[in-house]
C-alpha cells in the first residue's frame, strides 16, 4: 500500500474538524495509507510573515523535514498550505546556505531537511501520485447529469513556480471532475475571482464581496454546485446562495461513503444533487 | 524559422459606438514572434485599426501590459508560440481601467491613486547633504532591502490582475504599495515611518487578499504581494492597533505556544468586542451540537513543544 504523510493544517481544527475526516476517508477509498504527521506546525498562513518573514521558512522545512523522518512525501488538502509549503522547499533547495543553516537549528530536534520529500496537493495527489486510472476505477457511482463548476482558487494557480498545472489553462480539476459523472461547467464569470479568505480577519468587509462573486458567476452559468480542492475555499464560500464542496466531498460520495460521512450536511447552504 | 497557423482572438472595443467583443484574427506567421510582433503582423497585414500601446519592445517602457490567456504581462516579452492553447491565443487590454479603444487603457486613474501615496523621496535632512558637492551615501546592505522594488516600470500588469481591486475599484493597487515600501526602506527619506503607512492603509494593505497574481505578473520579478506582508508588519509595530494587527500578533503568540493558530478564539481577539466573543460562544455551541470534545475546541501543544518553541526563538534570532 503507497503511503502519504498528512501535513495537519488550520482546516483539521475546531469547527473545521471534519477536513480531517474527509481527508482519512478520501485516502483509505484511494487505497492510500495516511501517516498523520503529528508534530507538524502552523504553515505560517500567510500571516507569521506579519510578525517575521524568515520563521516562516523555518516552520516549513521543519514540516517537511517531518514527513522525511518518516519516509513519506506531505500532502496538504489546503491551497495556502500547498503554496506556502512548495514555495519553501523552492527557497530550500536552490539556496544552500538557507538550508545549512535551518538545518542547524533543526538538530536539536533531531530533524534534517534533506529535499527528498515532494509536496502534494489533492489535484496532483490523484494525477501524480494515485493516477488518473486508478483514481477511475475506484469511482463505484456517478452524479448523472449534476452540473458542477470547477473552482481551483488561487494558490494552486500562483504564483507560476508552484502552479501544480499549467496557470493559464488549468484542466487537472475537470478532469479529476469528468470521471465523477457530471457535467463541467466551463468558462463562467469570475471563476478566477479570489474567494477572499485571507481578508477575512484583516478588511471582512473585502471578503463579503468577493466570495459571493464566482459563485455568482457560477449559478449564472446553470451550475448546480461549485467544486473546490481547498477548504479555505469552501470554508469562505459555503453560506450563499449558491452551495459549494470541496472536490474530495463529491469523489468520497462518488466511491461509496453516504453524504452525511463526506459531511455534506455541515454545509451551510444545503447541496441537492443527486446521485445514481 | 517555421511557420505556424492560429488563431488570435483579441478582445476590442469602439469607443464611437461603445461596442466590446472579441474577434478571431487568423494567422500564419514565424514561431519566433512576440505578443507584440504578433499584433503588429495583424495590423500591418490584415486591420490596421487594431489599437495598442508599445514603444520599446524591451520589456523597459512598461508600455504594452496586457492579458494574454488570462494572465497580464508584457507583450513584448512574451513569445507568442508558448500561449497557444488548442491553436488559439486570447489578447484582452487589462481589468480594472477603463478601456479607451481595443487593447489600450486609460492609465491616469492607477497613477492618481500612485500620487496619493507620495512615490518620491522626500530629503532627510539628518541624513542627506545640503549641498550637491557631497554624495548622499547608501551602503549596499541599505539598498538591498528595497534595490529589487526599484525595478518598477509601471506597466501595471499587477494592477490589472489584481483580486483586491475586482473587490474594491477604491483600492490603492499592488505597485503603489510596493512604492510606499520602498520609501520606507530608503534610509534617505524624511517622511515619517508612521505618516507613510498611513497612506498605506486607506483602501491599501488591509484589503489585499494575498492571492500571489501580482507576483504572478510583474515581469521584473518584484513581489508586490511580500511588501504588503511587510508594510502589515510595520504597520502592527509602529501604527494603531486594529482587527488586523491583533490578528497578526494573536496568530504567532498561538503558533509559538502549541504549534497551531487557534481559530477558536482568532475571531474574539481580532474583533476585540461583544460580536467576537458571541463568535466564540456561537463556535462553542456549535462544537456541543457536533459531539466534538472540549479537547478538541482549540489546538493543544504537541508532546515536545518545548523543543519547538525554542526552535522558534532560534529562527527568530539566527536567521
Amino acid at each position: 500500500m503507497k503511503k502519504i504523510g498528512i501535513y495537519p493544517g488550520c482546516c483539521f481544527q475546531g469547527a473545521d474538524l471534519h477536513n480531517y475526516d474527509i481527508t482519512t476517508d478520501f485516502l483509505n477509498k484511494m487505497g492510500v495509507e495516511g501517516i498523520l504527521l503529528e508534530r507538524a506546525a502552523c504553515c505560517g498562513g500567510g500571516v507569521i510573515d506579519e510578525t517575521n518573514k524568515k520563521i516562516v521558512y523555518g516552520l516549513n522545512a521543519r514540516n517537511i523535514a517531518l514527513a522525511e523522518e518518516k519516509g513519506v512525501d506531505l500532502y496538504t488538502p489546503c491551497n495556502t498550505c500547498y503554496m506556502i509549503i512548495a514555495k519553501t522547499k523552492l527557497a530550500l533547495d536552490s539556496d544552500p546556505e538557507l538550508k545549512s543553516k535551518i538545518n542547524e537549528i533543526l538538530k536539536e530536534e533531531g530533524l534534517e531537511y534533506k529535499g527528498s520529500a515532494k509536496i502534494y496537493h489533492t489535484l496532483n495527489l490523484i494525477r501524480d501520485f494515485i493516477g488518473m486510472d486508478e483514481y477511475k476505477k475506484r469511482i463505484k457511482r456517478k452524479f448523472e447529469g449534476v452540473k458542477v463548476a470547477p473552482y481551483y482558487g488561487c494558490h494552486v494557480l500562483a504564483p507560476n513556480e508552484v502552479a501544480l498545472d499549467d496557470p493559464e489553462n488549468p484542466t487537472v480539476l475537470q478532469e479529476i471532475l469528468k470521471p465523477l459523472g457530471v457535467e463541467v461547467v466551463e468558462g463562467y464569470q469570475n471563476e478566477q475571482t479570489c474567494c477572499g479568505y485571507h481578508a477575512r480577519f484583516t478588511d471582512p468587509e473585502q471578503k463579503e464581496r468577493l466570495a459571493v462573486k464566482p459563485l455568482d458567476g457560477a449559478k449564472k452559468a446553470g451550475a448546480d454546485v461549485v467544486a473546490t480542492p481547498c477548504p479555505l475555499c469552501h470554508k469562505a464560500m459555503d453560506g450563499y446562495e449558491e452551495p459549494i464542496l470541496q472536490v474530495t466531498q463529491l469523489i468520497n460520495v462518488a466511491c461509496g461513503s453516504d453524504p452525511k460521512e463526506a459531511f455534506w450536511d455541515l454545509n451551510k447552504t444545503e447541496v441537492k444533487i443527486s446521485f445514481s | 524559422m517555421e511557420k505556424i497557423k492560429y488563431i488570435a482572438k483579441i478582445k476590442r472595443f469602439n469607443p464611437e459606438t461603445k461596442e466590446s467583443f472579441w474577434q478571431d484574427f487568423e494567422v500564419e506567421v514565424e514561431d519566433s514572434l512576440t505578443v507584440l510582433e504578433l499584433l503588429m503582423y495583424i495590423k500591418d497585414k490584415i486591420d490596421p485599426t487594431l489599437t495598442f500601446r508599445a514603444f520599446c519592445r524591451s520589456a523597459i517602457c512598461g508600455s504594452c501590459a496586457m492579458i494574454i490567456n488570462g494572465r497580464a504581462g508584457l507583450a513584448c516579452k512574451i513569445q507568442a508560440k508558448d500561449k497557444i492553447k488548442n491553436g488559439v491565443i486570447k489578447i484582452e487590454p487589462l481589468h480594472h481601467l477603463p478601456v479607451i479603444r481595443d487593447l489600450v487603457v486609460d492609465q491616469e486613474p492607477a497613477f492618481d491613486k500612485l500620487k496619493k501615496v507620495k512615490p518620491y523621496l522626500v530629503p532627510d535632512p539628518k541624513v542627506v547633504p545640503d549641498n550637491t558637492k557631497v554624495e548622499s551615501l547608501v551602503l549596499p546592505e541599505e539598498f538591498a532591502r528595497y534595490d529589487k522594488q526599484t525595478d518598477c516600470i509601471l506597466c501595471m500588469a499587477c494592477y490589472g490582475q489584481c483580486n483586491a481591486l475586482e473587490g474594491d475599484e477604491k483600492y490603492l493597487g499592488p505597485f503603489q504599495l510596493t512604492k510606499v515600501f520602498r520609501f520606507i526602506m530608503d534610509t534617505r527619506d524624511g517622511v515619517d515611518v508612521e505618516e507613510r503607512i498611513k497612506l498605506a492603509e486607506d483602501h491599501g494593505i488591509w484589503e489585499c487578499v494575498q492571492c500571489q497574481m501580482c507576483l504572478a505578473a510583474c515581469p521584473k520579478g518584484i513581489k508586490p504581494g511580500d511588501d504588503i506582508l511587510e508594510l502589515r508588519r510595520i504597520a502592527k509595530d509602529t501604527g494603531e492597533e486594529n482587527i488586523a494587527t491583533r490578528r497578526a500578533k494573536f496568530w504567532f503568540a498561538t503558533v509559538f505556544e502549541t504549534g497551531q493558530i487557534d481559530k477558536w478564539h482568532l475571531p474574539e481577539v481580532a474583533l476585540g468586542d461583544e460580536k467576537g466573543e458571541a463568535v466564540t460562544k456561537k463556535l462553542e455551541a456549535e462544537f456541543r451540537s457536533r459531539g466534538i470534545s472540549e479537547d478538541e475546541f482549540g489546538p493543544k501543544p504537541f508532546p515536545g513543544i518545548e523543543k519547538f518553541r525554542n526552535f522558534i526563538k532560534k529562527l527568530e534570532k539566527e536567521l
